[in-house]
């Protein structure tokens, strides 16, 4: 994908540049303020390492192999904004030092593989592997995915970058200046090729190396994942009850709590014992042991969901509505106090390990 | 080639066009071996532009910063200019130039040429055809679906455009990376106002891309020492290759905790400071000008034909 010089209008390039670098200045703020001093040598070996991620062959089916770009790998291992600039770095290296990729279309490559790729991958990587522990397979494999999608968006800018070309700029008879190819068919190439091999290479390369680390050599992976949880079993412990949904879900009745005044007849099974249609159920009387209790307990503050004689049936019904919400939260509130005074005196669970570097 | 440092066996190189592997030969060679010979070929490469940098030719006594600013110039006069001819004599003035700075004319050439009909010719082959270029045809072959086929005259410009501004273009970057060490290049980049942590980074990561590049090396041997016959196992392959990927990762990391520490002991505190020699002398002048006059020359003659 690396687009070499004479392919790209000098204005796509001076766009490119432009676009690339607000996003380096402020990759380069962000990662000083996480590391500090230490980010010159983290950066700069990131960039060595990412340099060589180009050269490591993976077998394709074919019985050949293919080479990674590796961008998605660095935001995962370093963090997106460190993956910015050390593939930039790596980039810049290869177009100045090795003759590869242009110097003109180096702010074209770098937008490609050193801003969407890692950026779009490392979302997919986060969105996939969300409330999963580090060393959880499901992460491997959304580092994979972040891999596939992320090669594949770049692939796509590099052939909307290529397909523009013969629609801005062409010669007076029609000829085009630059690359010739219209969008309808750079955008087909460049996804059949990406979609298949090197899509495929870059979900094993990246979930390759992410589950070998999470097998050999966990610590490293503390430098973006500081504070997940190491097995499944800690991620029980650290996980927060499902306060949102219940909170969603309680508060959505609470709203709905007027419906019940607009509610035509009345509930099942609540009726009083004199509006029972005996008939319909072939009685003859109201049963002696359901009018004995039912009027059991005469002392209810809002009988009948009222406190007036019914002279204002909507604010009684509103006000019991809250003073019943309140009873029922203090009691919940009462439980977990209760649950945790009991908990702090049982054995104690194992404190975290924070690993940072 | 006369060489000054570089044993004549590592300049022997194999048939691989891409420095990568990922086009040329489809040979069906062994990860391992590709690997090896890839990073013995990035090696070559890199020695071989010290010892052309080290020769006392034309470009290498043009101050760095000059020679950036002036071939950068060149590059983007290069792709303003929209006529074949114009082009053609930019291509054939860089090879005095290549002559001049004491580099080889057979491997100037090759460099370009092995590289432009693997990548830009079968990429640009297609564009020559009526299907893909609309146009005048001036080569009919023949009808399909009712009609004419043929090489269109605007396909055999564009693709003829695309050929040789590629050339033109990867020649001009080759003068530059192989008249000037990389440290002058870096020290150029910093005289230009590129900020002074990304020319430090920049520089530390070449510096440690040779020392990962030697772990790689011996990983890959260590594997190939231990094997008998071909290795056919598609997924034993990919987990060796992840597997080491991952061991590269974690060696990669180990380093630049060293490089910190060693850099804090020497009172490293944030700033980076770098010595600017650079003093302009009169060869730098008249290359200044030479370059200014060709693309004045090229643009003005580009423009007389018209558009």
């Amino acid at each position: 994908m690396h687009i070499p010089d004479g392919y790209l209008s000098p204005a796509t390039c001076a766009t490119f540049y432009g676009a690339s670098v607000p996003v380096w200045l402020t990759a380069g703020r962000r990662v000083k303020k996480v590391v500090r001093n230490r980010y010159v040598p983290l950066v700069a070996i990131g960039a060595a390492y990412s340099f060589l991620v180009m050269m490591f062959n993976v077998p394709i089916p074919d019985g050949t192999t293919a080479h990674a770009v590796g961008g998605v790998l660095i935001a995962v291992l370093l963090g997106p904004w460190a993956a910015v600039i050390a593939v930039s770095i790596a980039l810049l290296i290869q177009a100045l030092f090795f003759g590869d990729g242009g110097v003109l279309a180096y702010g074209a490559n770098c937008f490609n593989m050193a801003i969407v790729m890692p950026v779009v991958g490392y979302a997919v990587y986060r969105a996939v592997s969300r409330h999963v522990s580090l060393t959880s397979t499901r992460r491997a494999v959304a580092a994979g995915l972040g891999g596939y999608i992320g090669l594949n968006i770049a692939a796509l800018c590099a052939a909307v970058e290529f397909g523009l070309q013969p629609t801005l700029f062409k010669a007076a008879d029609g000829t085009p200046l630059y690359a010739p190819f219209h969008l309808s068919q750079t955008i087909p190439t460049m996804a059949l090729a990406h979609l298949t091999v090197a899509g495929g290479v870059e979900f094993v390369l990246t979930a390759g190396v992410i589950a070998y680390l999470q097998r050999a050599n966990l610590p490293i992976m503390r430098i973006n994942h500081g504070s997940v949880a190491e097995t499944d079993a800690e991620l029980e412990l650290t996980r927060k009850p499902g306060w949102r949904w219940a909170v969603v879900g309680l508060g959505t009745m609470i709203v709905l709590t007027p419906l019940g005044l607009i509610a035509p007849g009345g509930a099942f099974g609540e009726a009083a014992p004199a509006d029972l249609n005996l008939h319909k159920y072939g009685l003859s009387a109201v049963p002696s042991g359901l009018r004995h209790y039912a009027g059991f307990w005469h002392n209810a503050f809002f009988s009948g969901y009222d406190f007036s004689n019914d002279k204002h049936p909507v604010v009684g019904y509103l006000l019991s509505a809250g003073v019943g919400i309140l009873t029922i939260g203090v009691a919940i509130l009462a439980i977990f106090a209760a649950v945790r005074v009991l908990r702090s005196r049982g054995p104690r669970r194992p404190d975290l390990v924070e690993v940072r570097s | 080639m006369t060489s000054t440092a570089t044993p004549a066996w590592l300049l022997d190189s194999e048939v691989g066009l891409c420095p990568c592997g990922c086009i040329g030969t489809r040979k069906k060679a062994n990860l391992v071996d590709k690997t090896i010979a890839g990073s013995a070929s990035l090696l070559r490469r890199a020695m071989f532009a010290d010892d052309t940098s080290a020769q006392p030719g034309l470009l290498q006594r043009v101050d760095p910063r000059i020679k950036v600013l002036s071939l950068v110039g060149l590059l983007v006069v290069t792709s303003l200019v929209h006529h074949i001819p114009v082009l053609l004599a930019m291509y054939l003035a860089t090879l005095p130039l290549a002559v001049a700075s004491r580099l080889s004319l057979r491997f100037f050439v090759k460099r370009v040429w092995l590289f432009i009909p693997i990548f830009t010719g079968v990429i640009v082959l297609p564009a020559m055809f009526s299907f893909i270029t609309h146009g005048h045809i001036v080569v009919p072959l023949g009808h399909w679906f009712g009609h004419r086929v043929g090489l269109t005259s605007q396909g055999l410009r564009s693709a003829g455009l695309i050929v040789i501004r590629v050339a033109t273009s990867i020649s001009l970057v080759v003068l530059l990376t192989l008249t000037t060490p990389w440290v002058e290049l870096l020290a150029a980049l910093r005289a230009l106002r590129v900020p002074r942590m990304f020319v430090l980074v920049t520089g530390m990561a070449y510096r440690y891309l040779f020392h990962l590049l030697d772990s790689v090396t011996d990983m890959y041997t260590a594997r190939k020492s231990r094997m008998v016959g071909r290795e056919t196992d598609v997924v034993a392959g990919r987990a060796f290759v992840g597997a080491s990927a991952g061991a590269m990762f974690g060696k990669a990391h180990a380093l630049s905790e060293e490089v910190y520490s060693a850099m804090i002991a020497r009172g490293y505190n944030g700033n980076a400071r770098t010595m600017n020699r650079f003093r302009l002398g009169v060869q730098d002048l008249v290359w200044v000008t030479a370059c200014l006059a060709a693309a004045v020359v090229v643009l003005g003659w580009d423009h007389a034909i018209g558009r």
